[in-house]
């Protein structure tokens, strides 16, 4: 894992930033096309944009700052229900809406970071998946402010930017979680190759060696954390606006394993495994349920592990694995 | 179809070759229920008694044929529940929806129903505030206000003057806490304690032993369907309260898919409910036996009645007013049938179904060796109690 | 008094199943250090034989727990040769999505046979009376399962600090190649010890099937309740596992008692609580 990071870091060093703007500008490319090609799939195409920002934010944790978190449904529940408030009760403007959700998810990834980063392994686990459970259970029992298990019902979003409204086909609504994807990336890419982003895979490759250096390695972390926090925060106000509603699922335990193994699947520690692996998760889960959803679990099992077994680090990793086949044939 | 539907398809057929625009004959019903994960139960029932019906009745309603489509929502998941109910009306062009387990996903399509005028039969999801939602909800299960004030008031007449309420701490227990606590106050009984149980609650014993020391006359209890309501019977058993005299009143505890997994634990436990699978009728009859015949593990209980009488209605609305969904949801209100479960008719106010509600004990059964709910008693006609509590 | 006494005992009984449910867990996770969130697959495995045998062939209770625990047991082997042999290699993160998609198609094949409705284990007549323990009754079901819970405990204790398979066991453990050079069959090490988690986690299910019933779902429903009990005792630590799982019993069981509605919240609080004092858990090892 450490070797490739290193190579990687290396080779983005060596000024080949160009070619991973043609990568993103492919990304994108796919992106603009699949609008025209599946007219009619907006709606699970955007459902896939959002899994893909709270993804996002989880690569950043875990693949860059080596914090393995089953709790990452704590933030993107939190950013849900504080925007979906915000909507109802304050303003419905969507954008003020996000600003707000990522706001929540940092301040509630800031406190628990703050009891969290002070563990390891299985301990960390274990306090994440506490926090989501804590909060899942006092959004439960706040039932007159969120509705409880009902749902916090009754947000009306207004049009984006002023002008556009949230039409039935879901066009708009394409269009607005692909700008937030974007911006969520282009912003990731450039904390993951600042001197911030640099020093926080210190800490991942050796925690010793950088307080040796002399960092903050507890304090680095709990940024991470809380930045992270955000971003989650982000995918779950989308999540919130798009659907109009939001639901104690947003909390649970399954949604953090599921962004897990997504990012796991696409191959960790590079922001292009988390794209990949929501895409392909969510398209082979859709897919699977539509044909056979009695069964569609020996589909993922599969599939699952199939790459762990044939690509160990993520389906990033096919075209190594594809290359040295390729050496050994030759 | 209405005209923004019909815009929305014209515009996506200018830009795809091929559209698939439904033909003027064919009504297409939309399914969005749990087809996979812990819940898939409910998707397997739904898809059974729709094939019952269909069976029975044939694939025509009126001049048109319909067409079920199904989509697997995989549980309590609002977002997927909004998304499938997208596809379907957009690419399918479907005229109705249906289904609905959870009331979070029931919820969520309310903006989309009202903007495209599609009728939505609610199949279980049973908070009564659902329905104020959209004008285009109708819903054939039953309310948790429903069944849970007759249970009170049915206690209260059998000389039960104290109970411990005892509900899992989420929606739908609250409502039959609160609707239970309201009928049998209203009687003149007394609720001596209201537990709130957290919903991932697997050792049921000390609340069972706090309500036995509190030795009231019977217990109310509400719980999700599967392992809590196991557990929570098993352990009312085990601590010997009924020998203590203290009574199990229930709802929906002893559904009959689970029912046989709840063993000897589960005789003598008393309900009050719309749909017993050992309802006496010819109709309940003709639709358990055709069940089993054409599904050999399949079992009746509330949630393919449910499924099977909301076809009826997709019928009758399909036969009256076609695609016309404002026209549909008329034909529904005031609509009455005669169903597996009894006599029902369509509140025009509520666009729940008034029904008989029952009050059951599980028994063996002494010629099939199974436990079965027996009907004891009815409460004729009870309509939606909490749309205005 | 008398509900403090009623916290003990329900408490104790409670944590005896925590302990039986999990104990597989903080073998093959805690000892050979291999993050296996299928456990509650091979916990499943054993309820659902469990579950055949007395539905359709009417076996008498005993020998069926025996004969269940013996299957998963044969069952475990031939995947640990196939799979896990090589997932020990693997670092953390590939662990968890190997292990978890072999929960997946465990899952996927109980359903496929058995659906997903709950499988009843009916006790029999004999297991399903209560004791009278003076100020109240007990379940005889939960006084066995102590009883064997106890059994284990002292079991593998004596298996590990006072055999050489628990040396070799440990050697391995704490350094594969060392404990290979030395002599010792690591990989039959690992095998057997893989297989002992595996049928501990049977005869959990099959026990602890009258609170935590048998269905497809069951290793995912129960899957954080697992890794609590492992963690709060601490990684490599069955003694840990043990007190762990008995102090978390009496907490979920006092909470239950004195503060109802609140007892989600506060569980979780106190193992927060708990996990931020002691990182590494009650007794475990750095």
């Amino acid at each position: 894992m450490s070797l490739t990071e290193t190579a990687q870091v290396q080779s983005g060093r060596r000024g080949l930033f160009s070619r991973r703007l043609v990568a993103d500008a492919a990304l994108l490319a796919v992106a603009v096309c699949a609008f025209f090609l599946f007219p009619y799939d907006l709606a699970f195409l955007t459902r896939i944009l959002i899994m893909m920002i709270l993804v996002l934010s989880l690569d950043l944790v875990l693949g860059y700052g080596g914090i393995a978190t089953l709790g990452q449904a704590a933030m993107y529940g939190t950013g849900a229900y504080a925007a979906g408030l915000f909507a109802i009760h304050v303003w419905a403007d969507p954008v003020a809406g996000l600003l707000v959700g990522a706001l929540a998810g940092a301040a509630i990834a800031f406190l628990s970071a703050l009891v969290v980063m002070r563990a390891h392994g299985l301990t960390l686990l274990m306090l994440t998946i506490a926090a989501a459970q804590i909060l899942q259970e006092i959004a439960n029992k706040a039932r007159p402010v969120t509705g409880g298990a009902d749902g916090l019902r009754g947000i009306r979003m207004e049009p984006l930017f002023g002008s556009l409204k949230f039409d039935f086909i879901g066009q708009t609504g394409y269009w607005y979680a692909l700008g937030v994807l974007c911006v969520v990336f282009a912003v990731l890419k450039v904390i993951t190759a600042s001197p911030f982003g640099l020093s926080v895979r210190g800490i991942k490759a050796s925690p010793a060696r950088m307080t040796a250096i002399g960092t903050s390695v507890y304090w680095r972390l709990v940024v991470l954390y809380t930045i992270g926090g955000a971003v989650a925060g982000i995918a779950g106000a989308l999540a919130a606006q798009i659907t109009s509603l939001v639901s104690l699922e947003a909390y649970s335990f399954s949604l953090s394993a599921e962004a897990l193994i997504m990012l796991i699947l696409g191959g960790t520690g590079r922001l292009y495994g988390a794209i990949l692996g929501a895409a392909i998760f969510m398209v082979v889960h859709h897919t699977a349920a539509s044909v056979d959803p009695f069964n569609w679990l020996f589909v993922i099992g599969a599939m699952v592990l199939a790459v762990v077994f044939f690509v160990p680090s993520g389906l990033l990793g096919l075209k190594d694995v594809v290359r040295s086949l390729a050496r050994r044939v030759s | 179809m209405n005209s923004l539907l019909k815009a929305a398809g014209a515009a996506l057929a200018l830009s795809v070759i091929g559209t698939g625009l439904s033909f003027a004959d064919t009504i297409k019903v939309g399914v969005i229920a749990p087809f996979s994960g812990p819940f898939a139960i409910y998707g397997k029932q739904y898809k059974e008694a729709i094939a019952v019906y269909v069976d029975q009745h044939g694939t025509k309603a009126g001049d048109h044929d319909i067409e079920f489509i199904y989509k697997d929502v995989g549980g309590p998941n609002p977002d997927n529940s909004r998304s499938l109910a997208q596809e379907l009306l957009i690419r399918e062009q479907v005229d109705y929806l249906a289904g609905f387990t959870f009331t979070p996903n029931a919820l969520a399509v309310a903006p989309l129903i009202d903007q495209s005028e599609t009728p939505t039969v609610i199949f279980n999801a049973a908070t009564s505030a659902i329905n104020k939602q959209s004008e285009f909800y109708v819903r054939t299960s039953y309310t948790l206000w429903q069944v849970s004030a007759p249970m009170a008031e049915w206690a209260y007449d059998q000389g039960i003057r104290t109970v411990a309420t005892t509900v899992a701490d989420y929606g739908p227990g609250i409502d039959a806490e609160k609707a239970f606590a309201a009928a049998f106050e209203a009687k003149g009984g007394k609720v001596v304690d209201a537990i709130r149980m957290p919903l991932a609650t697997t050792d049921f014993t000390p609340f069972i032993q706090r309500i036995r020391d509190e030795a009231p006359d019977a217990l109310f209890a509400f719980l999700p369907g599967g392992p809590p309501t196991f557990g929570f019977t098993k352990t009312y058993n085990e601590n010997g309260l009924a020998e203590a005299g203290i009574k199990f009143l229930g709802t929906a505890e002893t559904e009959e898919v689970n029912l046989q997994a709840l063993g000897d634990a589960a005789i003598g436990l008393t309900t009050a409910y719309h749909y017993s699978g050992a309802h006496d009728s010819e109709l309940n009859a003709a639709f358990t036996s055709r069940l089993s015949e054409m599904f050999p593990d399949a079992i009746a209980n509330w949630a393919s009645v449910g499924a099977y009488d909301g076809t009826h209605l997709i019928y009758e609305m399909v036969a009256a007013a076609g695609s016309d969904g404002p026209a549909a949801i008329e034909v529904a209100k005031g609509l009455e049938w005669e169903s597996p479960r009894g006599p029902l008719k369509m509140d025009p106010e509520t666009r729940t179904v008034i029904q008989n509600v029952y009050i059951r004990e599980v028994e063996r059964d002494p010629a099939s060796g199974l436990l079965v709910n027996r009907e004891k008693g009815v409460i004729a006609t009870v309509g939606d109690l909490g749309w205005n509590p | 008094m008398s509900l403090l006494l009623n916290i003990a005992v329900d408490g104790i009984a409670y944590g005896m199943i925590l302990f039986m449910i999990a104990v597989g867990l903080s073998v093959t996770m805690g000892l050979m250090r291999v993050i296996n969130l299928a456990h509650g697959g091979f916990a499943l495995i054993g309820g659902v034989t469990m579950h055949g045998l007395l539905a359709s062939a009417g076996m008498a209770y005993g020998i069926a727990v025996v004969l269940s625990v013996a299957f998963t047991m044969v069952l475990a082997l031939p995947l640990e040769r196939l799979l896990y042999r090589r997932i020990y290699r693997f670092g953390e993160l590939q662990q968890v999505l190997a292990t978890i998609g072999i929960t997946f198609l465990i899952i996927a094949t109980v359903n496929v046979l058995f659906g997903s409705s709950l499988l009843a284990i009916p006790l029999p007549k004999s297991l399903s009376v209560s004791v009278d323990l003076g100020f109240r009754t007990l379940p005889l079901h939960r006084l066995l399962v102590i009883g064997v819970g106890f059994l284990v405990i002292l079991g593998l204790y004596g298996l590990l600090e006072r055999t050489r398979f628990g040396i070799r066991l440990r050697a391995s453990v704490d350094n594969r190649n060392a404990a290979a050079t030395l002599g010792i069959n690591t990989g039959h090490v690992y095998a057997i010890t893989f297989c002992l988690g595996a049928g501990l986690a049977a005869l959990g299910g099959i026990l602890g099937a009258e609170l935590l019933p048998i269905d497809a779902y069951y290793p995912l429903r129960y899957m954080v309740l697992f890794l609590i009990v492992v963690a709060v005792g601490g990684m490599g630590s069955i003694t840990g596992s043990f007190f762990a799982a008995i102090g978390l019993g009496l907490l979920e069981t006092a909470s239950r008692y004195l503060v109802p509605d609140f007892g989600t919240i506060f569980f979780f609080a106190c193992v927060m609580a708990l996990l931020a004092v002691r990182p590494n858990g009650l007794l475990g090892r750095a």
